[in-house]
């Protein structure tokens, strides 16, 4: 117990540094994201589900150097964009995977025997899409991130009927979405629709620890303790959340097979980790300088 | 007693009979046997015996099953394989499904082949002639025998023709997997241009009659549009999915129009559709042209093909109408016959002199395949004869149509993904409940809180099979996050109960109606994040959205009340 009430203590003592290194973070982390928009154009690196192009899944029973075949393709054909990675499943490679944008199947298809890749008919998977399809699907879903956001603010703002609360609330969920894309970006992970879907996954996640919080803080004061008791006990039950969330999200992206799952998994856990810090020292410390302030104490 | 006063509550026996209602909606028979009819071939032996193609929205466990053929049992598909393969031409098969007995005759696959002699044959003609008979001259028909050469034909019974039947292992629920889980084609296609409403649906039937003409009937095609239809619309395309191992050419098929169009000249002589009444597809009258055959060339192989259709008398006209400006030269006419499949030639013929100005009804179409050995030449030809015949019978679609999308997953490697999928959520949340039991440090905890977990993943998949709803790898994921917020919300009323212990000044009622209160919003706020999600990407992501929302709402509405009621009762103690 002596460490656990040393955290409190410090959390307690402490919570404004806490909340000015969250919001040092996500400076970071804005920064990061814009240097890579300057440098690229792009906040991250779009898989071919959003740019168009051929997905290619195959089987294989024993380990493939990966980096050699994207380089022997990627020699062969200079004009196109190929990327080769590898699913594995507990450490074991189950299947690679070729993204190619800018080459045909057919090309694609003649191309990998004759590098050691045997096709068996029936076997192997291949998804193709056009760029112009490509590019809608990339608009259409920030577009839905971006309404996601809208109707999610909303449903804050009359959850508590308090304009400063709920953007907190809001503005720690965007610090979480922020912080996530711009890892994702360092990791050199190429997003597809599914990441789309994992980011708004994760405005569920985020929001939810933070509604527990502000619930707790704002419409208990009957409860008694001062604004750090209330958050204290949110504390708890918040970490409980994000942690069992957090496990299964970890045990998802070392055990899966598929590659879908395992980049929702991957933002997921990415996402978790910053939600712990975007809740309970962004939320938790500026609502907690709110209300003291408010109540003049 | 604990156990009779939970079993009692109002709640919980909600959830129960929920529960069993989820068991006659998903309907698992771990034990099935036999095959399960995907669909029947048209004229298929299948067919002629009797068997009806089964609609495409049929339920899994509402399909006919085989489960013998000539009484020996078939429990799966290797057995099906192994008895069809024994089968001799024009043998009677006997066949018993789950619903009735019935009996085919296993049709003979002949080969044709036009040999390099010639034979005298008879045939019987009726003519009309003149005669005097008693004095009176009278017209009447005589039947005479002529004599007439023509190439030798050589006719093989080379085994037989496939029944007909589109079968898969027999369903052990009512579970749909999805494309990704189960293997197949996804195409998306959209139209060249702004169509109506009317042309969209008109565009849905012909591509569904093009694949049930070409032999395919467990399809689904839809209309998909990436924005609601109270919003404008939005783009359209139409979504077919094809499940199981697909050929190529099927996605060809797909991608063409389909304009169809026989030119002399510049003139449309006939068009695919309405101006063709009869197309031939039988070995007598359809296959490789006997006349051209297969030659080699710089390139590789090339081989023709040829089969005859019927004109209507009206594009019979036209065409006697067309070639009657014509003139001969040497044996053939001035002008070719030009066939165009969506603008491009496919092949032009010589028009036999003889036709000049004739109206004839009969006539054959002709083109061919290449390759790089003869074998491959002559398979290439044929499939491009297949997909000819089925595009003239169809007729044309209205605008053309662009593939935008193809998606062609292995079976094989679908079903991988399932199983590891299982496994990675058992695995998770067998995780979930070992850090529940280190928080709470009680075991009972963790129970109710997995209880209500398998319960919610349960009724969703049960929700699912009663709307026919394919699970597939987005729904999974649809579900992992549904979960996720279900054990959350769980421990938010697992910690206002407890805490409970070492706090009075609220009743349980007080504190529950708390807990429901983070519930509700945090359950909107995730229902409201999902709903642009049903039409972005051209609704590929509507798997994703849909499951979820499925998923949540059920947690809220049934199994969160009644865990706030177990929760409470094992508390009391």
């Amino acid at each position: 117990m002596g460490i656990k009430d040393a955290l409190l203590k410090a959390y307690d003592v402490h919570y404004k540094k806490f909340m000015v290194f969250s919001f040092l973070l996500l400076l970071v982390c804005i920064i990061s994201l814009g240097v890579s928009y300057a440098r690229t154009g792009e906040l991250f690196q779009k898989g071919v589900s959003l740019k168009g192009g051929i997905t290619m899944t195959i089987p294989v029973d024993q380990s493939v150097d990966i980096h050699s075949l994207e380089s022997s393709l990627s020699s062969r054909y200079p004009s196109a964009d190929i990327g080769v990675r590898e699913i594995t499943e507990a450490g074991v490679s189950t299947a690679i995977i070729v993204e190619a944008s800018d080459i045909s199947v057919e090309d694609l298809q003649s191309a990998l025997p004759e590098l050691g890749i045997a096709l068996e008919e029936g076997k192997y998977s291949i998804e193709s899409m056009g760029s112009s399809l490509g590019q809608r699907f990339f608009s259409q879903t920030i577009k839905s991130l971006i309404y996601a956001f809208i109707f999610m603010a909303i449903v804050v703002f009359l959850t508590f009927r308090s304009i400063i609360p709920s953007s907190f609330v809001i503005l720690a969920a965007v610090s979480d979405i922020i912080s996530t894309l711009a890892v994702i970006n360092l990791l050199g992970m190429k997003m597809s629709t599914a990441g789309i879907a994992a980011l708004l996954m994760l405005i569920g996640y985020s929001v939810d620890t933070d509604i527990l919080l502000t619930t707790k803080v704002l419409k208990r004061k009957g409860e008694g303790g001062t604004v750090f008791q209330r958050t204290a006990s949110a504390l708890r039950t918040g970490l409980t959340m994000t942690i069992t969330a957090l496990v299964a999200s970890i045990i998802g992206l070392i055990f899966t097979q598929s590659d879908i799952i395992r980049q929702i998994m991957t933002i997921t856990t990415i996402g978790l980790i910053f939600d712990i810090i975007y809740t309970w020292f962004q939320n938790a410390g500026i609502l907690r300088w709110y209300m003291e302030r408010k109540n003049g104490n | 007693m604990e156990i009779k006063r939970m079993l009692t509550n109002f709640r919980v026996i909600i959830l129960l009979i929920c529960l069993v209602l989820g068991l006659f909606a998903i309907n698992p028979r771990p034990w099935n046997e036999g095959v399960a009819i995907k669909s029947i071939a048209r004229n298929s032996s299948a067919e002629l015996g009797g068997f009806e193609n089964p609609k495409a929205n049929l339920a899994p466990m509402a399909r006919e099953r085989i489960i013998a053929m000539n009484n020996k049992p078939v429990v799966d598909l290797e057995d099906y394989f192994a008895l069809t393969s024994k089968l001799e031409p024009n043998q009677t098969v006997q066949i018993k499904t789950n619903k009735g007995s019935y009996r085919l005759v296993a049709k003979p696959k002949f080969l044709v082949t036009e040999l390099n002699e010639t034979e005298i044959i008879f045939v019987n003609e009726t003519v009309e002639v003149n005669e005097t008979i008693n004095g009176t001259l009278v017209l009447f028909n005589k039947t005479i025998t002529r004599e007439l050469e023509q190439p030798k034909i050589l006719t093989e019974i080379i085994g037989i023709e496939p029944l007909g039947f589109s079968v898969d292992n027999a369903p052990k629920s009512n579970l749909r997997k999805g494309l990704d889980l189960q293997g197949g084609t996804r195409v998306l296609l959209k139209p060249a241009e702004e169509v109506s409403s009317e042309t969209m649906s008109l565009m849905i039937d012909s591509l569904k009659e093009r694949l049930n003409v070409y032999g395919l009937g467990d399809i689904v095609v839809t209309e998909v549009s990436d924005s609601p239809a109270f919003l404008g619309g939005g783009n359209r395309f139409i979504l077919v999915e094809i499940a199981g191992a697909t050929e190529d050419e099927v996605r060809d098929l797909l991608g063409k129009q389909g304009k169809f169009e026989a030119r002399i000249g510049n003139a449309s002589v006939f068009k695919g559709g309405n101006d063709v009444t009869y197309v031939c597809r039988t070995a007598q009258c359809s296959g490789l042209d006997p006349n051209r055959g297969c030659g080699q060339s710089q390139e590789g192989w090339g081989c023709s093909f040829m089969f005859s259709i019927t004109l209507s008398p009206e594009a019979a006209q036209r065409q006697a109408d067309l070639t009657d400006n014509l003139f001969v030269s040497g044996d053939t006419l001035s002008e070719q016959l030009v066939l165009y499949l969506d603008d491009q030639e496919v092949d032009r013929l010589s028009i036999a002199a003889d036709l000049k100005g004739r109206a004839v009804t009969d006539i054959a179409i002709t083109g061919g395949g290449q390759g790089a050995s003869e074998q491959a030449a002559m398979e290439d030809a044929l499939k491009n004869m297949k997909r000819l015949q089925t595009i003239l019978i169809t007729g044309s679609l209205p605008v053309k149509i662009n593939v935008e999308r193809i998606d062609n997953i292995s079976p094989t490697l679908g079903k991988e993904f399932l199983s590891n999928a299982v496994y990675v959520g058992l695995f998770a949340l067998l995780a979930v409940a070992i850090v529940l039991m280190l928080v709470y440090r009680k075991v009972v905890i963790a129970f109710p809180i997995i209880f209500t977990a398998i319960s919610e993943i349960f009724l969703t998949l049960a929700m699912a099979a009663l709307i026919g709803w394919n699970i597939d790898l987005a729904a999974i994921a649809g579900i992992i996050l549904a979960i996720g917020t279900g054990v959350n919300d769980q421990v938010v009323i697992t910690d206002e109960a407890i805490r409970r212990e070492s706090d009075d000044a609220y009743n349980w009622k007080e504190r529950i109606k708390r807990a429901f209160f983070i519930i509700f919003s945090a359950y909107l706020t995730i229902v409201v994040a999902m709903l642009p999600l049903l039409f972005a990407g051209a609704g590929l992501l509507k798997g994703f959205a849909i499951t979820t929302i499925l998923a949540v709402t059920i947690g809220v509405l049934i199994t969160r009340p009644a865990y706030a009621a177990i929760v409470q009762m094992l508390l009391e103690k």
